[in-house]
């Protein structure tokens, strides 16, 4: 199997590995990166567990090659720590109630982070309609669209 | 320092999840996320024949393979014993598969390519065997037997087996197991009843979906000692059961569970993906981890329990109900887990949602090559609430009178003992009853709605209400349904709360901290929770039947009077004052009375550990409620409180396309206390959507034995832009021997609303539809069917 | 769990179709969005090279040329519905972006690989082929780059199936400036407003005059093995008054004219109601609102 060696800037930290051709970008954010905050839900983009941002767009880090991360900012959930707009997201997610087992949280919070650059001030519905990429089982999403028209308004 | 303190109770207040910041932040290690040193990676062949005899294995290609370290099929663990409920099941296959996802060998390897690689070496010879998928079939004199041969394993802790003598595996039929139950004469009930309905419900297979998948690590170390990192509902029954089957001295086994990605009751079971993992760490000698992947999870966890109930009801004409004849048929799959049990559950509702005297009930659980069903939030209950509040709404009709004042008149009374020996002590239902159909406008729509019928217009709007019973305090099933604690405080004032209660994502464990708090005095910032290993949480029997708020939290508080009770006597002595004087309020001991200081708690307890005495407070509680086992004949008061429920949900009927879409659900609940809102009101909205998804979009298509749709692509969780519009209302019944007053709500809200959608879409158009779910199909064809018999009867 | 084993990202067009000619058996990414589930689902092979072309200007970009728009084969979903040329010129390209799939997935699906990867319910398919869209493909079969047109329902020869060359690339997508008083719907069935894979999906498109409709265009989706033309239905509607009786025959026709199969998403026979339903639905809309 043919490896690739590829640069990119993680989290704002220039980065270079060396990954198999095939691999996903979520395969090298947890295994060979080891940042496993970003979720394995389904590896096939219906559950947007595994969603990051990338070059400043949202996508299902299960279904992008590695590969193509080559030369590109990469942000995922670790990320956020040094973001104001993403730690006011997560303080908005815990105070709303948004958290129940939390494993659905990660992704949400990064779809929101880019649903809020897009658009400052969603309505409910836009906030329903942006993240129905995103699944959760425990919540109803009822706190989750809460959390993010909070975060919008501060 | 402060002069004076108030009372600023926590109960009823908005309270974040403790451990919500950590998962917020993507810190949160689960089970996918964590590593052992030296770790294998595990994986499992799963038989790729619905029903077939093994004729050989051979695993020769994948040991050679680079980085294996072992390849094992039931020839390698000779000593492997049988698990599940009913002990009917091998974890690894011996000389037949009997399902789809049957286990037949299972890999450890250096990663997890190289372990699906070795898979792929595998060579299985089958010889392929009729196959039952309808269990209807699995009854038919004649029909291949499931399991033919007994499986010859001990059940001395199952107190269900014992009590009803359920078949077994070898014996000469395909019945699993049959509950029968009766209160009354329903013969009697038949002949005082002027209206009779008997109707045939058919609910299907769902399944989970935690968003989190199955793994297990597990982990020998050098005295043979067994570790396990798992997402167990219940570590304690789930350490004695695997001593059982591994043979082992269960002192020699510990259970850490990591955080979890979502419960619902698919971890109450053990599956074969555990054991075989174990086996694996034995024969590598190395830790193993094992993940499925979706699609795995899909194929191979446990479903919701699958039934055909037929029911007969009856009333008289002044509306008074007079019996209940249920006869269900259980798809058990291939194997025996909990979703054959749920006839248990399901008799409290056919017995005791609303007054009834008279009663027969039977089902069969039957063997047949499905999947087979586990626990799933709700436990039976929405299947037969689903029967039981369409014939509430039918015979309401048929008598001429409204849903709602039809339901009222049966509803029981705080107070009353049912016919099945169940002690409402508090009893919310009239008033969930009124509450639900006045916050919702229900008769007036109602009414609205069935005039509009007729007219023609694409979209129909329905409103449909259901009620439903469930446990809220527990279910004695095991010998105890109890639940320890560990209460320790150190020198600054905090707690250390260890308790035997799982947290399953749904907040266990902030409301058992904000219950210690209350009790204490103290912010919720001073409380430790401990409670996710065997070798250091006391018994617990685990999460299920909405227990943990009422048992885990009325054994919190046990041992925080206890420490209270301590703390206070030695104030009062160092201050010298009554302690029945004194209070605990913003950590600090006050005078009850006017709030005045007296000191610190840290001052209090270090002036205790730091003197003469040298104590700490360190405090200890083990709650088992006052609910009783059923007899052999399934009555007594199985729970120490009982919750309801009613929705009342609005629907808009696309008569172009069948399309349902759910515009608004009304609930009152029933909780006893309102303890955390916030977590309340959290498990409230996701059992709504979770009922929702029931009643709409979910179904795991069983053909021929093979899951047609083993992906969220076709398998239709509910959207966000899908959910609702919700509005709910609590009604604090004050349960005497509730926590604060609270009982359990973690199943309820899912429970009526496919039932309520029902009743709903039948106001909408006129047609009643008795199977789920109401996908836009389904729904089209019978307002279709409708509308063609109306044209062949004019 | 495959053969692959070389990589290659070229920066040209001419790069990219030579490296084509040369390598023979090569995999091309583009979104990745149906590349990577399908190959993990063993559902696709990777041949022994896969190439990135998502590094190829020319394969970006929306302009105008002539009468004329080009959309780049790489641009994805999410550029292709806030483009100001297509929402000022193609608003049905716009709205069928807004429901398909999910914010994620519409920031990496690009049109050529919706195009290439040829499902018969892809989302932008139908919409594109009542737009009259033709796609332009590229090779280099000698020393010069080839290029050709073809209109898009010929494209398409089964489900995954197109009538790309093994070294040819899809370029782009070239649609026509709709005349005046052009209307176009489309409408695809689902419970979500956009994460599903639709049971049918309607196309319409046509100029209406005088509430007579000529140049119609209809297509349909997930009823063939590809998104099929509807001709017995622009037929029936071809040059004809908008009014109840011709909506009636037309969606009957409409039932008539497709042969879908039974699957896990529906049965022949809803997909056939729904056809007729929907259709009906969709020309009254038209009929009311021009």
């Amino acid at each position: 199997m043919s490896q690739q060696t590829i640069d990119f800037t993680l989290n704002g930290v220039p980065t270079r590995v060396s990954v198999p051709v095939q691999m996903s970008a979520l395969e090298m954010i947890r295994n060979v990166a080891g940042l496993t905050g970003t979720k394995y839900g389904c590896g096939e983009g219906e559950c947007g567990a595994c969603t990051i941002i990338l070059d400043g767009v949202s996508l299902n880090s299960c279904l992008l090659f590695a590969v193509e991360c080559d030369g590109r900012q990469v942000t995922t959930i670790e990320g956020l720590a040094s973001d104001p707009v993403g730690l006011r997201i997560e303080k908005a997610f815990v105070e709303a109630g948004a958290v129940q087992c939390g494993f659905c949280t990660p992704g949400m919070v990064m779809q929101a982070r880019q649903l809020l650059e897009q658009n400052p001030h969603p309505s409910r519905e836009e906030i329903q309609r942006g993240i129905e990429g995103n699944l959760c089982r425990c919540t109803g999403y009822v706190k989750i669209v809460d959390a993010i028209e909070s975060a919008s308004k501060e | 320092m402060q002069e004076t303190i108030q009372k600023d109770s926590l109960i009823g207040k908005r309270i974040t999840k403790l451990d919500a910041p950590e998962k917020a932040g993507g810190k949160t290690r689960y089970i996918q996320d964590l590593d052992l040193q030296g770790q294998l990676y595990g994986k499992i062949l799963r038989s790729s024949r619905v029903h077939a005899k093994i004729k050989s294995i051979d695993t020769s290609a994948a040991k050679a393979l680079s980085g294996v370290h072992a390849v094992i099929t039931a020839a390698d663990v000779p000593w492997q014993r049988p698990i599940g409920v009913a002990k009917d099941h091998f974890p690894l296959k011996t000389d037949r598969v009997r399902s789809l996802r049957d286990e037949i060998a299972a890999v450890a390897a250096e990663s997890e390519a190289i372990a699906e690689a070795a898979l792929k070496l595998i060579k299985v010879e089958y010889e392929d065997l009729p196959i039952l998928t309808d269990p209807n079939d699995s009854l038919k004199p004649g029909a291949p037997l499931i399991h033919p041969e007994p499986h010859g394993a001990s059940a001395k802790h199952d107190h269900l087996k014992q009590a009803q003598g359920i078949a077994y595996a070898g014996k000469p039929d395909n019945i699993a197991m049959t509950f029968d139950y009766q209160q009354g004469d329903v013969a009697a009930g038949e002949r005082e009843s002027d209206v009779v309905f008997e109707d045939t419900f058919h609910l299907h297979y769902v399944t989970h979906c935690c968003m989190g998948v199955s793994g297990i690590i597990a982990e020998f170390d050098s005295s043979g000692n067994l570790l396990m990192y798992s997402n167990t509902q219940v570590p304690f029954l789930h350490k004695r059961e695997f001593a059982e089957i591994l043979n082992m001295d269960p002192a020699r086994i510990r259970i850490i569970q990591p955080p979890i990605g979502g419960g619902f009751g698919s971890k109450l079971d053990i599956y074969p993906f555990e054991p075989i993992t174990v086996f694996l760490a034995k024969a590598s000698g190395r830790p193993v981890k094992l993940v499925f992947t979706r699609e795995e999870e899909f194929l191979a966890s446990p479903t919701r329990q699958p039934v055909i109930l037929t029911l007969r009801s009856g009333c008289k004409k002044d509306g008074t109900l007079t019996f209940r004849t249920v006869n269900t048929l259980h798809d058990n799959g291939a194997y025996t887990s909990w979703g054959a049990t749920t006839p248990f559950v399901m008799m409290q509702t056919i017995s005791s949602l609303y007054r009834v005297p008279h009663c027969l009930y039977h089902t069969r659980a039957v063997y047949t090559n499905n999947p087979y069903a586990g626990s799933f939030r709700g436990y039976g209950n929405l299947q037969a609430t689903f029967a039981v509040e369409q014939h509430m709404d039918m015979m309401a009709e048929a008598v001429g009178m409204d849903p709602l004042a039809f339901r009222l008149k049966n509803a029981q009374d705080p107070g009353e003992v049912t016919p099945q020996g169940m002690h409402f002590k508090s009893c919310g239902l009239k008033e969930c009853l009124t509450t639900a159909a006045e916050a919702s406008g229900f008769l007036a729509k109602s009414k609205t709605n069935a005039a509009e019928r007729g007219k023609p217009g694409r979209f129909k709007r329905g409103i449909g209400i259901a009620s439903m019973l469930h446990v809220g305090g527990g279910a004695k099933i095991y010998p105890s349904d109890g639940c320890g604690t560990i209460l320790k405080m150190d020198d600054f004032g905090s707690v250390t709360l260890i308790t035997g209660a799982s947290e399953i994502g749904q907040g266990s464990e902030t409301v058992l901290a904000q219950l210690v708090c209350e009790e204490l005095g103290l912010p919720m910032s001073a409380v430790r929770v401990v409670n996710n290993d065997t070798e250091i949480t006391p018994w617990d029997v685990g999460v299920h039947a909405s227990r943990t708020t009422f048992i885990a939290g009325n054994s919190a508080i046990g041992a925080a009077k206890k420490a209270r009770g301590k703390i206070l006597a030695a104030a009062g002595k160092m201050a010298d004052l009554n302690p029945d004087d004194l209070d605990l309020r913003g950590s600090h001991i006050v005078e009850t009375r006017s709030g005045k200081v007296v000191m610190t708690l840290a001052k209090l307890l270090r002036q205790l550990h730091f003197s003469d005495k040298a104590e700490l407070v360190m405090t200890s509680f083990y709650y088992e409620p006052p609910s009783k086992h059923q007899d052999k004949h399934f009555k007594g008061d199985v729970s120490a409180a009982y919750a309801w429920a009613t929705q009342v949900v609005e629907v808009e009927v696309d008569t172009d396309t069948g399309i349902v879409r759910l515009l608004k659900v009304t609930g009152a609940h029933d909780v006893g206390r309102i303890l955390n809102r916030l977590g309340l009101e959290g498990q409230i909205e996701g059992g709504i959507v979770m009922g929702q998804g029931y009643a709409l979009t979910e179904e795991l298509m069983v053909e021929n034995g093979v899951v047609r749709n083993p992906g969220f692509r076709d398998y239709k969780l509910i959207t966000a832009p899908e959910v609702p519009e919700m509005d709910v209302r609590f009604i604090e019944t004050m349960d005497g021997e509730g926590p604060q007053g609270a009982k359990g709500v973690g199943e309820a809200p899912a429970i009526c609303i496919a039932a309520a959608a029902a009743n709903a879409i039948e106001n909408a158009t006129g047609v009643r539809i008795m199977a789920l779910p109401f996908t836009p199909e389904k729904v089209y064809r019978a307002l279709h069917a409708a509308k063609e018999k109306e044209k062949a009867a004019a | 769990m495959t053969a692959l084993d070389n990589y290659v990202a070229p920066t040209s067009l001419e790069q990219a179709v030579e490296q084509l000619q040369e390598l023979g058996e090569v995999t091309i990414l583009a979104g990745g969005t149906d590349l990577m589930p399908q190959a993990n689902a063993g559902r696709v092979k990777f041949k022994r090279t896969l190439m990135n072309i998502r590094r190829i200007p020319e394969l970006h970009g929306i302009s105008r040329e002539g009468d004329e728009i080009r959309i780049g084969a790489l641009t994805t979903v999410a550029e292709m519905m806030v483009h100001p040329l297509v929402r000022e010129h193609l608003p049905l390209l716009a709205s069928t972006g807004d429901h398909f799939a999910s914010g994620q997935i519409r920031n990496a699906a690009t049109l050529g690989g919706n195009i290439c990867n040829a499902s018969p319910a892809g989302d932008t398919l139908v919409p594109l082929m009542v737009l009259g869209a033709s796609v332009e493909l590229a090779s280099k079969p000698d020393d010069a780059l080839f290029r050709r047109s073809m209109p898009l329902p010929e494209f398409f020869v089964g489900p995954g199936k197109t009538r790309l060359a093994p070294a040819e690339l899809l370029t782009a997508v070239r649609i026509p400036i709709p005349p005046k008083g052009f209307v176009a719907r489309f409408h695809k069935f689902g419970t979500r407003p956009a994460l599903d894979i639709s049971a049918i999906s309607i196309g319409v498109s046509g100029v209406l005059k005088g509430g007579t409709l000529s140049q119609v265009r209809v297509a349909f989706g997930a009823v063939a093995p590809t998104p099929v033309c509807g001709c017995a239905t622009e037929e029936a509607l071809e040059g004809r008054k908008l009014d109840a009786a011709t909506i009636a025959a037309a969606a009957k026709v409409a039932q008539d004219e497709v042969h879908p199969i039974s699957d896990v998403r529906a049965s022949a026979w809803y997909r056939k109601e729904m056809i007729h339903n929907m259709t009906k639905r969709i020309l009254e809309d038209v009929s009311a609102n021009h």
